[in-house]
């Protein structure tokens, strides 16, 4: 069909594709400026629901670390306290052993019984160890001392709770230890507390076979500490894996929204030149056609 | 037998026919930008020679001509053209409506950011992962609030777009109805003027274009079918008749509502504007709805750990935990109902008493039901005093006490963020799922319909552009044609008026160069 072509035709479809190309080119200034192939789930509605996926879990990710790094340090602060419980109970093997063997006087043997009321006391203070205002050895009463008195201490018992925290989607991890399971049970024989007050109450008495015989109870007990404290480094290091996984998921995920998300800079670059050039000739073109007309020639 | 003045004549109605011609090319000209003006043409036959048959007849031989005349100044334009943009450009009034429509929804949602519901959402769980380290915290606790706060508001916000763009597209229909009317008004007078100009043998080009332009207009608005009766122009709506024999039929809201039930409206603004207002915005008002009625009451599976004692009175999947029972002994996996249920599983660490959870969300007015996204709150109680919120589910001793390190219901809420709800609406994109999972169906629903509408929007303004080219192409004013018309028709008068030189000097020859010979 042979066309009849007029001015208003001619200047419609240059206004029209003036306009396509300039929406094409806002397209492209969008995605420069914004860094992102995303703006609005019609870009593409497939990669945004990935892309709000992403998002959640870089959340989640983030909020999972920070439980991570506060397990870590609870973790390392009951390490902390079990070591210095180790050192305790070694000290007291040394001295019921010191004061226990050889022909000490009375009064050697008081001041050994002194230091371990002292080594009590002591126990009982790390008992009583808070971390951020929890006491870390009372299960989940943490809000309140597990060794309120000095004195009954060896008939006290802590919370058996355990304090569980969020380190990954569905992975909740028991972080705490309770003073039961490291001082042992009212009821248990070898109680650190009762222990040691028998200990130095037999060497008040000048009974060195007494105090011998809890040398055992020691032992048993220290094994007990070793153990719990070994539990302790044992999850250290699977809330530490824990942590590298939740990095290595953080740098996975963050990549794949990278891939879902951003424009590449480049490629967009490219495309908004060379649609630029057809825009400019597209004026060009223009400002030549629709200025003439058969008038610019008649005389 | 000719008569002595015939040249004259005849040279005179050129000179009339071809003035004619060039004032139809002068109005050509002066129209060539006027919308919906098509070019008129002078129609020029040669006029009825002399001689007729008849025994009058002079025996001259041949028939002697006696120059031109127009019958008709016409319009030339295509009907069927007409017809196929106004199917077209129904479409795209549609579709141009509701992409503007699903536009606006997308920024409603405002997605992917770091400010829509999404992240609100994210937020609100990590408040409660965060409390779930430390359940004393006073400031976690406040942080708990707060991002339910913004939760809520988040919602409300949400909700109150969308009724404001429901009340938007309202007043769209009205305006549109309104421009309906007053344009049906129009071209019923111009029916009118048309019948009576066209009565008396002329073409009404003029007022017929601006007729035409008219239903082009109203074409965009609403589907409209032109039939030319005896007076003028019928235009119906599907069946229904908005112009007949110049009875008009005014369009108001209750009408066009039937006409889109009925089927009568199926294109042009007000459907995109009624498709839009009652089916897109309403479906996303209801999908909102349904995630907060799934946040706050919606059927979800928890596993309650051992050593956990139930709020006295709590039933359970038909089992009411009472006194002893209370206490579990072993793990228990219930289905509960929303937050909202889970939260009163818990022990709030009022310093007031002993306490059971209360509702985390409530109405505006502070009920427990028909809790909507327009509504929802965050319980006034627990905002005037976040020690209410609960994280324990363990009490010891007489009378009871909360154990406060106890974190198990902030664990549990706080895993909420990958639970799975149950949707109950008939419209939920997706049956079961996070609520995450939910939210992003709704989004990549929302993106798909735009996508789609910009696309049709795309198409079908190349194919109403495609099809208005064609129209232009028949009807429209070329500068370069009327230039070369102007041309022909200034000729043809200048030789028709040395022709009337010519008479001229026979005449005169004639008149006076004769009958004085020998002088």
């Amino acid at each position: 069909m042979a066309l009849r072509v007029t001015q208003t035709m001619m200047s419609n479809q240059l206004i029209r594709n003036i306009n396509n190309n300039m929406s094409r080119l806002s397209n492209w200034q969008t995605q420069l400026s914004t860094g992102r192939v995303i703006n609005k789930p019609s870009d593409d509605p497939v990669g945004v629901t990935y892309a709000l996926r992403y998002r959640s879990e870089l959340t989640a990710n983030t909020q999972y670390q920070s439980n991570v790094d506060s397990a870590l340090s609870w973790l390392e602060f009951t390490d902390m306290l079990l070591g210095q419980v180790g050192d305790i109970v070694k000290r007291a093997k040394e001295l019921t052993l010191q004061g226990s063997t050889g022909t000490n006087p009375q009064v050697a043997m008081n001041a050994v019984a002194n230091e371990i009321i002292q080594l009590k006391e002591q126990l009982v203070n790390i008992a009583n160890s808070q971390l951020a205002g929890k006491y870390v050895f009372n299960g989940q009463m943490y809000d309140r001392p597990p060794y309120p008195n000095l004195g009954n201490a060896g008939t006290t018992e802590t919370d058996d709770g355990a304090v569980y925290y969020e380190v990954g989607i569905g992975t909740d991890l028991t972080i705490n230890v309770t003073g039961n399971q490291v001082f042992g049970r009212a009821a248990d024989q070898d109680n650190l507390f009762q222990v040691l007050e028998r200990i130095a109450n037999a060497l008040l008495n000048g009974d060195k076979e007494g105090a011998a015989a809890e040398m055992n109870h020691l032992d048993s007990r220290y094994e007990k500490v070793v153990s719990v404290r070994s539990e302790v480094g044992a999850k250290t290091n699977r809330v530490e894996l824990m942590q590298n996984r939740l990095l290595d998921l953080e740098l996975n995920v963050t990549k794949l929204q990278s891939k879902t998300e951003d424009a590449d800079i480049a490629e967009v670059l490219m495309r908004y030149q060379t649609d630029e050039n057809v825009y400019r000739a597209s004026l060009a073109m223009g400002s030549r056609v629709i200025l003439t007309t058969l008038l610019d020639f008649l005389r | 037998m000719r008569s002595t003045f015939h040249g004259v004549e005849t040279a005179k109605r050129s000179l009339f026919t071809q003035q004619a011609a060039l004032h139809t090319t002068g109005h050509n000209i002066a129209n060539a930008n006027t919308a919906g003006y098509t070019r008129q043409v002078v129609n020029m036959v040669a006029s009825r020679p002399i001689e007729a048959w008849g025994v009058q007849r002079s025996v001259v031989p041949g028939q002697l001509g006696t120059g031109v005349e127009f019958s008709s100044i016409t319009r030339v334009r295509e009907q069927f053209l007409d017809a196929q943009f106004r199917n077209e450009n129904r479409s795209l009034g549609s579709w141009t409506v509701r992409a503007d429509t699903l536009e606006k929804l997308e920024a409603i949602l405002n997605e992917p950011s770091e400010t829509g519901l999404r992240t609100v959402l994210d937020n609100f769980w990590n408040a409660w992962s965060d409390l779930s380290k430390d359940p004393q915290s006073i400031t976690g606790r406040k942080i708990v609030v707060e991002t339910a706060i913004a939760l809520t508001d988040a919602f409300n916000h949400l909700s109150k777009q969308l009724n404001d763009l429901s009340n938007d597209l309202t007043e769209d229909i009205n305006i549109r109805i309104a421009d309906v009317n007053s344009k049906l008004a129009t071209i019923a007078d111009l029916n009118l003027q048309i019948l009576r100009i066209e009565g008396l043998g002329d073409n009404a080009n003029d007022l017929r274009d601006m007729r035409d332009l008219l239903v082009d207009e109203i074409s965009k608005i609403i589907n409209v079918r032109v039939v030319e009766g005896e007076r003028g122009y019928n235009l119906y709506m599907g069946n229904t008749a908005l112009l007949e024999n110049g009875t008009i039929q005014n369009l108001d809201v209750a009408s066009v509502e039937a006409a889109r039930t009925s089927g009568d409206l199926d294109g042009g603004e007000i459907f995109g504007l009624l498709v839009s207002r009652d089916e897109y915005v309403a479906n996303y008002r209801t999908m909102l709805n349904t995630l907060v009625d799934a946040i706050v009451n919606g059927e979800v599976t928890v596993t309650i750990p051992a050593g956990t004692v139930l709020p006295e009175g709590t039933e359970l999947n038909g089992v009411v935990y009472t006194g002893a029972n209370r206490l579990l002994t072993s793990d228990l996996t219930v289905t509960v109902k929303g937050l909202n249920q889970l939260h009163k599983l818990g022990y709030a660490f009022n310093d007031a008493g002993f306490q059971p959870g209360i509702e985390l969300f409530t109405t505006a007015d502070g009920s427990t039901t028909g809790i909507t996204s327009e509504n929802i709150r965050v319980n006034a109680a627990i905002v005037a005093d976040p020690s209410l919120i609960a994280t324990s589910m363990r009490t010891t001793g007489t009378p009871e006490e909360v154990v406060k390190g106890n974190n198990d219901l902030a664990l549990l809420i706080s895993k909420m963020r990958d639970a799975k709800f149950t949707f109950t609406a008939a419209n939920a994109p997706i049956q079961t799922g996070t609520l995450n999972d939910y939210y992003r169906s709704i989004t990549g629903q929302l993106g798909v319909q735009a996508q789609e509408a910009n696309r049709q929007t795309v198409n079908l303004s190349a194919i109403v552009a495609q099809i208005d080219s064609r129209r232009q192409s028949v009807s429209g004013v070329s500068l370069d044609e009327e230039m070369a018309n102007m041309i022909k028709f200034q000729h043809a008068y200048n030789a028709a008026a040395r022709i009337l030189t010519a008479m001229d000097e026979v005449l005169d020859r004639l008149i006076n160069g004769m009958g004085v010979v020998g002088r």
